[in-house]
């Protein structure tokens, strides 16, 4: 099986690593690199667990092969909080009572934070269409959907 | 390979991705020539969301995934206000959303793509992908047969284009040959007047696959004797994506009434061929289409009759 | 100041006071490691189990030759390696199978390899060859002498005293109440009403986010140590090292953060392959992971229930008898869920008052997954059609369902159906509320014309389910800054709970909040004794561990402190982080104090030293059973008791039911910490909205049809309702901390039934079993000819 060199930035971080041709950019994260804040719960773009963003937007990291991430920009839950600060999608969601297991989460305040870049006022009703991919078994959502608005009117 | 115990199949995917070489080609042409070279071992891949599912799974067994994203201007958006609309194959689900000439001239397109699984799945998912995947349940297939699309090829001979009306061969399976690499869909101008609704029926409020979908466009004919003609397209009901013809011939041949809505369903519901599945029985999903194609079509004629 | 009087009398302003999650911020970083984050280096070997695929069948022989063969292939292991019996409650479980097989899915090999695709085609070489036999698929037919014997060694298991298998038969347990006279109530006619229901309950999975993962190693020396996934560090200890004849001291588990657990992670399930395996490793730990679709049908299940209710009430609705038959679908192997076929019996009258009640529950061996504990331990399936039976008697009698359930609820110093007092409770006061907010009586207009709405109430009750003697300790330690650190053997699994136990420490020690450390993770080598997390036990008996603890942490620095003060230590206390006295007025830092001790006068030496804390709960009082009546002084610790109201809509054209909004009340006698008890009434709400309208296990010949995320749904952010409205009712446990009882597993067990009785008040129509899908809705409108 080919492997291939790629240079990728991972929360401002360049890497280089060479990469086996089935390796998922999750197993690039967590095996390679040792970015164990994103998790691996279906493998099977089921869960979201395993979501980080990708060139600005999200995805499942285990429907990605690490070898299409040659050039990519990849912020995964580790790279949220910039020089001990949280981003407010982190601080609600502790204010909300939105974590409980908390293995969800990381996926979770990254497809918060990927709505809010990219829509700054969602009604709830976008909210729960933009976590509809965040499997969560413990909260119920509606604490996590509190945080996101919470967070949003906070930015605007 | 899948195991299973006597006839029953048992589900146990590995837990990572089978061993494979991924191969990015240059160009258009060298992506053909390598899976026409490699037929039977190679397959091309859009947002892999299906590829990768199958391959754990051992459906799929190929020996080289050939990334055919962004070749040769596969990744545009562009609308003509003459010729129509044109997605290249590696705009994903999120990107056509988006799109305000989507979202002005086709919101169809739009509507059945948000329906598809979760956000950050349609950040990888494509159109021309779910197309290509031909799975009797994809949601965007009945907005493109509706809206009139045509799926343009790449093949070992160069260009040629394929109407979806007879794309379709079987559940996952199409007229696509080795060395065929789908590079866009083209939609014409659609219909004055037109007005057109998806509605489907998943186990969730969101982000289910279809138990059925309904897919109908209506539009103002003078060539009609009813005035009218109504398109429509069925999801998860028959091996292919089915269009009722009956359906549409009664909408456009009798007078447009509740009486003629619920015969039309009922003829949808009489074309529908479904299967008892884990998703819903095949009575469930008859009925289901009878109610939901009455549903869209009451919804699409309201709109186009003022 | 503080008065004296204040302080000791008082609640500690901290005790209810909703303070932020200590994990919180780790776990929004990424910071926290779960399981599958922790590090082993190069020398990880990973592991990949060989399963049967037939239901039930023997062991004719299994070749490991060629999967020993391939390159990268550590070890191969199967049953003959490892002749002993595991189980919680019952021995009739071997790590890998030995002679046979009983579901789809038992281990019959293990591998470990360099690599997780090494194994996994080393699993595949392995070749088996089965006698294929006639599986039990039913639980009724199970335990009819027709059916073959799923276990024919039944006779033969280890088993506690109070499970009563039956020789020769497929029942595990048979666990009896006779209560009264129920048959002489019929026969007598004394009822106004009787109605009679049999109501199915399906297999669900616990679904936690992580799936299970263990990581093993085993030294020369032949100590072992465990990493996973666990709720139950202790009981996997003892369990498994027993199973392997080594020394529970030779056997250490250490059990990071877990990802969600909900009983699937008690007990042992898939542990113990991976110990199994790393004994042929020679020192190289071995990981285990379960892929999504293994934890679908190769863990513990939450076990199917097909249950019959008679129940007759006098013409004022006042419950005058029951008979219950409860067949427990307990698959392959029941060790842990016989326990859950007891605790339905002893608790099968429902949170009623009922002066006659006849209960046979029967485990029920089959081909079917492996039973084990979910989130509330048999009480929701149980639950599920005795709350719509109690709705069915209201109308027979026509009585409003709310108002038969004020009128026959349990209060305090009630009869329980075990002929023991029922102690303090509030759940009259639960009902109350539920019905207040949910404006029960009053319809509201659909949202749109082709949809109908309705109401639905249920009520539940649930009592740990455990051993008499399940036992917790616990030791606080104070640091050189005053800070704490508080080690307890109970796990975080979401719940919040070392939150609510550094909260229980700080108040009974007298110091801050935030200066709590919880020492974790959990390490059996290191952290004090403890059952296991479930039951919702740990709030009540861990607590009452802790605060032991902290006062015993207190005692030793007031006692130091009036000594070299001269004064007298009543007239102390500690208040943030202070030792003040109320008569001198004196007062001294704690980090003054702690760890060096105080200096004597004069230079004349030091008095003191480091402070440890030590504290210890078990209950006592528990008695058994008479096996023939079920009666006894005292069945269990005590209850939780609540309720639940709903309100839904369904769409009359296609069947879809959408929860528009939720109440739920519970009496869990003081809340340490009001919104970490919400969040709990929130959570097992929307996990019981999704048993209600989207879970099964679709179990065909025994082979599971959906163990994935695709057909197996979950609710999702688009399926949780509205507003869920959670009321705390606080009426004190005699012996809880601060009067504190538990709360997690309660609030998924009355949400099936609720949401049954809400479909039912709005088409009149009941559509059979859950999962509440669009299609039985509908099906169900279309017999009774109200479909559109």
């Amino acid at each position: 099986m080919a492997f291939h060199r790629i240079t990728l930035t991972v929360n401002g971080e360049i890497e280089l690593v060479d990469v086996p041709s089935n390796m998922t950019l999750l197993q690039l994260l967590r095996d390679k690199l040792v970015l164990t804040g994103t998790k691996n719960g279906c493998a099977a773009g089921e869960c979201g667990a395993c979501t980080v963003i990708l060139d600005g937007e999200p995805v499942n990291s285990c429907m990605v092969l690490a070898a299409e991430c040659d050039g990519a920009q990849v912020i995964t839950v580790e790279g949220l909080a910039h020089d001990g600060t949280l981003d407010p999608v982190q601080e609600t969601i502790i204010e909300q009572g939105g974590v409980q297991c908390g293995f969800c989460t990381p996926g979770i305040l990254i497809s918060a934070r990927a709505l809010l870049d990219r829509n700054v006022d969602p009604s709830d009703y976008e909210i729960r269409d933009a976590l509809v991919g965040n499997l969560c078994r413990c909260t119920g959502y509606l604490r996590i959907i509190d945080a996101v608005r919470e967070a949003a009117s906070r930015a605007s | 390979m899948p195991e299973t115990a006597g006839q029953t199949f048992i589900h146990t995917p590995t837990p990572g991705l089978p061993e494979f070489d991924y191969i990015k080609p240059a160009s258009l042409t060298a992506a053909s020539q390598f899976l026409a070279e490699h037929a039977g071992e190679a397959r091309p891949f859009m947002g892999g969301t299906d590829v990768f599912v199958r391959m754990r799974d051992g459906f799929w067994t190929e020996k080289y995934i050939v990334n055919v994203k962004g070749l040769d201007g596969m990744n545009d958006v562009t609308f003509d206000p003459t010729t129509g609309l044109t997605i290249g194959a590696s705009v994903n689900m999120n990107r056509l959303i988006a799109s305000l000439e989507v979202k002005e001239h086709y919101p169809l397109l739009a509507e059945a793509a948000h329906t598809v699984a979760s956000y950050q799945l349609r950040t990888r998912a494509t159109l021309v992908g779910n197309i290509c995947n031909a799975s009797p349940a994809g949601d965007t297939i009945g907005a493109c047969m509706v809206l009139d699309g045509t799926l343009h090829i790449h093949g070992v001979d160069g260009m040629r284009k394929e109407p979806l009306s007879t794309f379709f061969v079987g559940p996952g399976q199409t007229v696509l040959k080795p060395g065929d690499i789908a590079t866009a869909i083209t939609f014409p101008i659609p219909p004055a007047g037109y007005a057109a609704k998806y509605i489907k029926l998943g186990r969730n409020a969101i982000g289910d696959l279809a138990i059925v979908g309904v897919t109908a466009l209506g539009f103002p004919d003078r060539g009609a004797p009813s005035g009218y003609r109504v398109r429509l397209a069925l999801a998860s009901v028959a091996p292919i994506p089915l269009v009722p013809t009956q359906a549409e011939a009664i909408l456009a041949e009798k007078p447009i009434t509740e009486a003629t809505i619920n015969e039309a369903a009922q003829a949808a519901m009489d074309a529908s061929t479904p299967i008892d599945d884990v998703r819903g029985s095949a009575r469930y999903r008859k009925l289901m289409v009878k109610n939901l194609t009455r549903r869209a079509v009451t919804q699409v004629w309201e709109q186009i009759r003022e | 100041m503080v008065s004296k009087e204040m302080a000791s009398v008082k609640i500690p302003d901290l005790i209810g006071k909703s303070v932020p999650r200590l994990d919180a911020r780790d776990k929004v970083t990424g910071a926290a490691r779960f399981a599958d984050d922790l590090q082993f280096g190069p020398g990880l070997l990973y592991a990949r189990i060989k399963r049967s695929p037939f239901p039930h069948a023997i062991i004719k022989s299994i070749d490991i030759s060629k999967a020993q063969a391939l390159p990268g292939v550590k070890a191969v292991v199967t049953g003959k390696d490892f002749p002993g019996f595991i189980g919680l409650y019952l021995l009739d479980r071997h790590i890998f199978c030995r002679d046979r097989v009983r579901y789809v899915g038992d281990p019959v090999a293990g591998v470990a390899a360099v690599s997780e695709e090494i194994a996994e085609k080393a699993v595949e070489l392995i070749q088996v060859d089965y006698e294929v036999l006639e599986p039990v698929l039913d639980p009724e037919f199970g335990a009819s002498p027709d059916a073959p014997l799923v276990h024919p060694d039944l006779s033969e298991y280890e088993v506690v005293p109070f499970i009563l298998p039956r020789a020769g038969t497929n029942i595990s347990n048979h666990f009896k109440i006779r209560k009264g006279d129920a048959d002489g109530v019929w026969n007598s006619g004394q009822c106004a009403a009787v109605v009679e229901r049999k109501y199915r309950v399906p297999h669900v999975q616990h679904v936690p986010i992580e799936p299970h993962v263990a990581i093993a190693q085993v030294n020369e020396g032949g100590t072992v140590t465990l990493w996973g996934s666990s709720q139950s560090p202790f009981a996997q200890r003892n369990l498994i090292a027993k199973t392997l004849g080594i020394s529970q001291s030779d056997m250490r588990v250490i059990a990071p953060y877990v990802g969600g657990g909900f009983g699937s992670k008690a007990g042992v399930s898939m542990e113990a392959l991976a110990v199994a395996i790393a004994m042929k490793t020679k020192g190289r730990p071995v990981k285990l992971r379960l892929t999504r679709e293994e934890e679908f049908y190769t863990v513990f299940v939450r076990q199917g229930l097909v249950a019959y209710f008679k129940m007759g009430c006098d013409e004022n609705g006042r419950l005058l008898a029951m008979e219950n038959k409860f067949y427990w679908d307990g698959g392959a192997y029941t060790e842990y869920g016989v326990n859950m076929t007891r605790a339905a019996g002893y608790s099968s009258s429902g949170p009623y008052e009922v002066p006659h009640v006849k209960t046979d529950s029967y485990c029920v061996y089959t081909n079917h997954p492996v039973s084990g504990p979910m989130r509330g331990f048999g009480m929701p399936e149980m639950h599920a059609g005795l709350e719509q039976c109690i709705d069915d008697l209201a109308e027979a009698i026509g009585i409003d369902p709310a108002e038969f359930r004020k009128i026959n609820c349990l209060k305090t110093d009630s009869i329980l159906v075990t002929g023991s007092k029922m102690h303090a409770t509030g759940l009259p006061q639960c009902v109350q509320e539920v019905i207040r907010a949910i404006d029960w009586g009053r319809k509201e207009p659909p949202s749109a014309p082709h949809k109908r709405r309705g109401k639905g109430i249920a009520l539940m009750w649930k009592a740990p389910a455990m051993p008499p003697n399940a036992g917790s300790s616990a030791w606080v330690e104070l640091n050189e800054d005053a800070t704490v650190t508080l080690g307890v053997g109970g796990q975080e699994i979401g719940q919040g709970t070392f939150t609510a136990m550094a909260q229980m420490a700080a108040a009974a020690l007298g110091v801050p909040y935030d200066w709590v450390r919880v020492a974790a993770p959990v390490d059996t080598q290191y952290s004090p004794y403890e059952w296991q997390t479930v039951a919702s036990r740990l709030t009540w008996s861990m607590g009452n561990a802790v605060v032991n603890a902290a006062r015993d942490a207190r005692r030793q620095v007031i006692e130091l402190v009036a000594e070299a003060w001269d004064e007298d230590p009543e007239d102390l206390d500690i208040v943030a982080g202070e030792v003040i006295s109320y008569k001198s007025e004196e007062s001294i830092s704690l980090k003054d104090i702690v760890v060096y001790g105080l200096p004597k006068p004069n230079d004349s030496g030091w008095m003191g030293g480091p402070v440890v804390g030590r504290g210890t709960f078990m209950p006592t009082y528990v008695t058994g059973l008479d096996p023939e009546t079920g009666q006894g002084e005292r069945a269990v610790v005590h209850y939780t008791t609540g309720a639940q109201a709903v309100e839904v809509e369904v769409d009359m054209q296609t069947g879809a039911v959408e929860v528009l909004r939720a109440v739920a009340a519970f009496d869990v006698g003081k809340a340490i910490n009001p919104e970490l008890v919400k969040s709990q009434m929130e959570g097992g709400f929307v996990q019981g909205l999704s048993t209600a309208l989207f879970e099964s296990l679709q179990l065909k010949d025994g082979v599971l049809q959906n163990p994935s995320f695709v057909d197996y749904r979950i609710a999702t952010s688009s399926d949780a309702p509205a507003d869920i409205h959670a009321i705390i009712v606080e009426v004190p446990q005699d012996d809880g901390p601060w009067g504190a009882r538990g709360i997690g597993e309660h609030s998924m067990v009355p949400t099936i039934p609720a949401i049954a009785n809400a479909i039912y008040d709005a088409i009149g129509v009941r559509p059979g079993p859950p999962p509440f899908t669009a299609e039985k809705v509908y099906l169900a409108m279309l017999d009774a000819a109200i479909a559109e």
